[in-house]
């Protein structure tokens, strides 16, 4: 077909920056939804997105937590996994070729007991070819030591990310959890100990019971809530992080269609991670990538920078002032 | 083997005995290549509520006519909708998923089956399968349990398969009164030819009862098993069961029934660590 001069038929730019990561567009599989890419492959072409962020890794193979490991609650999903993972050296040998072959952009998420795994394992895959960027789990609800222990503390998020840095020359990624009183203490004190990139949010921490057992649901009793149902909790938190840090952040949390994706950006996102809605359309990332694409199209906007961030809090209804506005 | 996410068209839906229904439904990409034991997960609604997909075994497979059916029983909210749905309304799956049974050779001995309650939908499949490899129906055994006559599929079904039922009830309405074990531990310690292998489905608490009779007996056994379960495809690791870990006995170890299973051999697993998952929740009025 012959090519349309006119610019509305033009394929916007998707492309985004995010500190030193530069990805083709701003649509991410998140960690712990699509296993290591080759679980989705049948479904999608995993070349169409921005980067694969793979089931957090730690040093040596962990089983998990015992089920029942899941909920299912009104448009959301509780689970307690607990980080079942393979381990780093079979991440490396067996999962991570894979991945590069396919031509995505493999983020590694990584999590540890101490400062020191985490140390350890960003040193150790600094030196592992393939990757894009590290994430830096300090938001898991589902494991005793670690996790959201770190993450909930401004101090003590800082050491895991001081850590990492120093082991690291990779592009760094620090994932938060929404557990929190003031989230944007918490991206401060990641940002002064050297992240490049904040993403937001991990599962919000819940709890389902059985009123005929008389039990709860989950063997672990606590585990995190995703899904649908806390979009609105994930938008805020991206805001509030905005607010309090200059450095890009990637949207999380109940993102399934394009609209969703776009709201986060118009807050000012510069990508987002596609979680629970992979389980329930395996294609989800693909289409939210070609939503995003008609919304910028039919927008008529060249570029995906034109739109991020473009959010207007200066008045909620501009209505009386823009329609209504009488000339004195 | 290719996995594929496809809409299907419901043909038919009828009700084949209590809160039990068959569902038809053409889907030519999963028909031709699934296999008994097999699995799909169905997308109820085009919504956010229920959230998850809904996991069921084939019950029967027709590759030639593209068509899948699939017996379930309503035993909550999502079964409960997708009961409502009609013939001409389309369905988003996925499938084939899972590993399916593993058929014995033909020259092997008697075959058993066992079904505790909807747990015949997938063995349906299977006796097909055992009877186009060319074994003697007689050599086919199936028991078949519920807990009461209204819950079972009529007899006719079987008809035309030729092999020999055994039927149980726990309340004794039709056939023989108790559990669908029973009839298996009496089989076992009869003096008559032996079982080469069994395949079973049904509850966890039956199954418990099965891998426990058959690692006595030394009876080889295909056990197909149940957990809650969100991707399908072995990403979330949500639908994991106790087991025991390939090299140490006493490491803790899972293994995931959408992609491990859902046909486990009994001495795969730590019966003793499973802790109760119910999957049929009352619905109560109002709710």
């Amino acid at each position: 077909m012959a090519q349309n001069p006119i610019s509305a038929n033009r394929v916007p730019d998707l492309s985004v920056q995010l500190g030193p990561l530069r990805l083709k567009n701003p649509v991410l599989a998140a960690s712990g939804t699509f296993g290591y890419g080759a679980e989705y492959a049948d479904f999608l072409d995993l070349r169409s997105l921005g980067a694969v962020v793979v089931k957090g890794i730690s040093l040596s193979p962990r089983p998990g937590n015992p089920p029942p490991r899941l909920v299912e609650t009104p448009a959301g999903l509780i689970n307690s996994i607990g980080l079942e993972n393979v381990g780093l050296e079979s991440f490396l040998r067996d999962k991570l070729p894979y991945l590069c072959s396919r031509q995505v952009p493999v983020i590694v998420n990584i999590f540890g007991n101490s400062v020191e795994e985490y140390r350890e394992l960003a040193a150790r895959l600094d030196g592992a070819s393939g990757i894009s960027a590290l994430e830096i789990n300090i938001s898991c609800p589902n494991v005793k030591e670690g996790g959201m222990v770190f993450g909930s503390d401004a101090k003590m998020a800082a050491n895991v990310v001081g850590a990492v840095r120093q082991a690291t020359c990779l592009p760094l990624i620090t994932k938060l959890t929404p557990n929190v009183t003031r989230i944007g203490e918490i991206a401060r004190a990641v940002v002064e100990a050297g992240t490049d990139i904040i993403s937001c949010i991990n599962t919000v921490a819940a709890m389902g019971v059985d009123i005929f057992t008389r039990r709860p649901k989950l063997a672990n009793i606590i585990g995190g809530l995703s899904g649908p149902a806390i979009k609105p909790i994930a938008l805020r938190c991206t805001y509030q992080v905005l607010q309090a840090v200059a450095c890009p952040v990637i949207g999380i949390g109940g993102i399934s269609t394009a609209t969703d994706a776009l709201e986060f950006l118009l807050v000012g996102a510069r990508a987002v991670q596609v979680g629970t809605a992979n389980f329930v359309n395996p294609r989800a990332t693909m289409e939210i990538v070609q939503g995003i694409e008609q919304f910028l199209k039919m927008q008529g906007l060249q570029s995906l920078d034109d739109f991020i961030g473009t959010l207007d809090t200066r008045c909620l209804f501009p209505f009386a002032e823009e329609v209504c506005a009488i000339p004195e | 083997m290719p996995k594929f996410q496809e809409q299907a068209l419901i043909v038919s839906q009828q009700q084949m005995a209590r809160a039990t229904y068959r569902m038809r439904l053409q889907s030519p990409l999963i028909a031709q290549s699934g296999q008994a034991g097999q699995f799909v997960l169905v997308r109820i609604l085009d919504s956010w509520d229920p959230l998850l997909r809904r996991p069921f075994s084939f019950h029967r497979l027709f590759p030639r006519e593209g068509v899948i059916e699939l017996l379930y029983r309503v035993v909550g909210r999502g079964t409960l909708l997708l009961s409502r749905c009609r013939p001409g309304a389309w369905l988003n799956l996925i499938g084939p998923l899972g590993n399916g049974f593993s058929l014995p050779a033909a020259d092997r001995g008697p075959v058993l089956l066992m079904a505790g309650g909807i747990g015949i939908a997938p063995l349906c499949e299977l006796i097909v399968r055992l009877l186009d490899g060319g074994r003697d129906p007689g050599a086919i055994h199936l028991l078949y349990g519920a807990r009461s006559a209204e819950d079972l599929l009529p007899a006719a079904e079987f008809r035309s398969y030729g092999i020999p039922v055994t039927w149980t009830t726990d309340d004794g309405s039709l056939g023989a009164h108790g559990l669908v074990t029973e009839q298996l531990g009496q089989i076992l310690q009869a003096a008559g030819p032996r079982p080469a292998v069994l395949y079973a489905c049904g509850p966890l608490a039956m199954q418990y009862h099965v891998a426990r009779l058959t690692q006595v007996h030394r009876l080889p056994a295909q056990l197909s098993l149940e957990s809650l379960m969100a991707c399908g495809v072995g990403a979330c690791l949500g639908c994991a069961l106790p087991a025991v870990h390939p090299e140490d006995p006493t490491a803790d170890h899972y293994v995931h029934v959408c992609k491990d299973g859902p046909i486990f051999s009994p001495e795969a697993i730590q019966w003793h660590k499973i802790q109760y998952q119910r999957t049929e929740s009352p619905i109560l009025a109002y709710s």
